[in-house]
């Protein structure tokens, strides 16, 4: 949190402390502009009555990219920006275009400050539906803001670190975190809590790093966020029968629907996933709505399955 | 004791002579030591992509004297979290320019080049860079020149005034 409010001016972090004794639980920070300041903490909005001027929305911009804009050019033509922390901040503006694609957003006018959480344990509960000797490959799915990212986040310590109680193995485990949000590094190396046994691609796109990861640091296990593109599908598919183990995370609200969008196609035609974690942010964020096993029948609630 | 006062007086009056020539030796030196900065840096922000105070710590490393406290200080103001690149630019720039040979026009260009720091993409940064440098090469020019006019000039004019003050007072 507190390398949030670093890129803040002193007033604005003076006027959140004001309104919010607690500023750990807040979720997102929305600055917008010429407009107030909007804050959400669980789940509920409210406006805090603070008018970022377009100059400090400047210096934001320019203490987000440690005063050196040239070395956030590719975040500004993705729209959002990877902090110290592992914290999110997404961009919008204007965009300037150059042969159809965007070049970059120009005039900041939007950021939604993402506050980065981890909870450590949160991922035990669900092991035995995951572990039986090895990870199953598992497909977690939720709309955003749902807690996928942090579910995957605290499998991916789960797995490094091993756990005795549950008879988990400490397993070498691979992240591709195209977008810095899983592992959050700076210059590398991982904010968050793993266990020993981890590496990390950072900032990787994801099909590549896969197959890269499988080549050279011969994982048992590798994680990856938000999968979509169809050359996405095609590396978890080669990642699978590589032998490795996957566990990814989808946009979605629900397995129904994600089973129908094309490109995931071929993921559900081979039948590669042995299980489905459904995710929402109702009425918490990090709620695990299901767990699907391949064949879409539910492992939480066996019994009304079985009695139909 | 009239001898130990000539001697005295041509020592300073040469002291001043010499002094004024080191001032364009040093003009030039710090130019050329300005353009080597700026030249690093452009590779800094081109190749290895780092942020200013990162980019500033590792030039240091490679320079010395004025423009090496310089840069260390501007990276530790950066680091700070300072307001914005300018102004934490100017300050530093106010900060060097005590106790150095550079005239205001070349300081000019400094601060002009500080007012777009860090503000653009890579490939415009660039260019801001490359304006600099032209800018600094015609005052390296300039300050060559007047260094060749003038430095052997001063030097000897300092020493004939003070014999000519001795002569006078004799």
């Amino acid at each position: 949190m507190k390398e949030v409010l670093h890129t803040f001016s002193k007033e604005l972090c003076g006027c959140l402390e004001r309104f919010f004794i607690n500023l750990e639980q807040i979720e997102e920070i929305r600055i917008r502009i010429d407009r107030p300041v909007e804050v959400i903490r669980g789940g509920q909005s409210s406006f805090i009555p603070y008018i970022v001027s377009e100059e400090e929305g400047q210096q934001i911009l320019s203490k987000l990219s440690q005063y050196s804009i040239y070395t956030i050019e590719e975040e500004l033509k993705k729209g959002y920006i990877t902090i110290k922390g592992g914290h999110r901040v997404g961009l919008a503006g204007r965009v300037v275009t150059e042969g159809g694609h965007v070049k970059m957003i120009r005039d900041v006018a939007s950021y939604n400050f993402r506050i980065a959480r981890e909870k450590i344990g949160i991922s035990e509960k669900y092991s035995s539906y995951l572990y039986d000797g090895t990870w199953k490959n598992t497909m977690i799915i939720g709309a955003p803001q749902a807690g996928k990212t942090t579910l995957l986040r605290d499998f991916a310590r789960l797995m490094s670190m091993g756990n005795q109680n549950l008879n988990i193995y400490p397993l070498k485990v691979g992240i591709v975190d195209e977008r810095s949000e899983i592992a959050g590094c700076v210059k590398g190396v991982p904010q968050y809590t793993f266990g020993e046994r981890i590496d990390v691609l950072d900032a990787c796109p994801k099909a590549e790093g896969m197959m890269m990861l499988v080549r050279s640091m011969s994982p048992s296990v590798i994680l990856v966020d938000e999968i979509g593109k169809k050359e996405d599908v095609e590396a978890v598919m080669e990642a699978i029968f590589a032998g490795v183990q996957l566990i990814v995370t989808v946009h979605g609200y629900s397995l129904e629907e994600v089973k129908r969008r094309p490109s995931l196609q071929p993921l559900f035609s081979q039948g590669s996933f042995q299980r489905f974690i459904e995710m929402s942010n109702a009425p918490l964020p990090g709620t695990v709505v299901n767990i699907k096993d391949f064949k879409g029948d539910s492992l939480l609630f066996k019994r009304t399955v079985n009695n139909k | 004791m009239k001898w130990i006062g000539a001697v005295f007086i041509l020592f300073a009056t040469s002291w001043f002579g010499f002094y004024f020539a080191k001032q364009l030796t040093d003009r030039t030196k710090q130019i050329r030591a300005w353009k080597l900065t700026l030249q690093s840096l452009e590779a800094e922000i081109m190749y290895s992509q780092l942020p200013l105070q990162d980019a500033c710590r590792r030039i240091a490393d490679q320079m010395n004297g004025r423009l090496r406290e310089f840069l260390l200080h501007f990276s530790d103001v950066l680091a700070n979290g300072a307001e914005s690149t300018k102004l934490a630019w100017m300050e530093c720039l106010e900060h060097y320019k005590k106790n150095v040979s550079l005239k205001q026009k070349d300081l000019e260009i400094l601060m002009q080049f500080g007012e777009t720091l860090g503000m653009h993409d890579k490939h415009s940064q660039q260019k801001q860079i490359v304006l600099a440098l032209r800018h600094l090469e015609r005052e390296e020019q300039e300050a060559l020149e007047n260094h060749q006019k003038y430095d052997r000039m001063a030097k000897t004019l300092g020493v004939l005034t003070g014999l000519l003050l001795i002569i006078l007072l004799i």
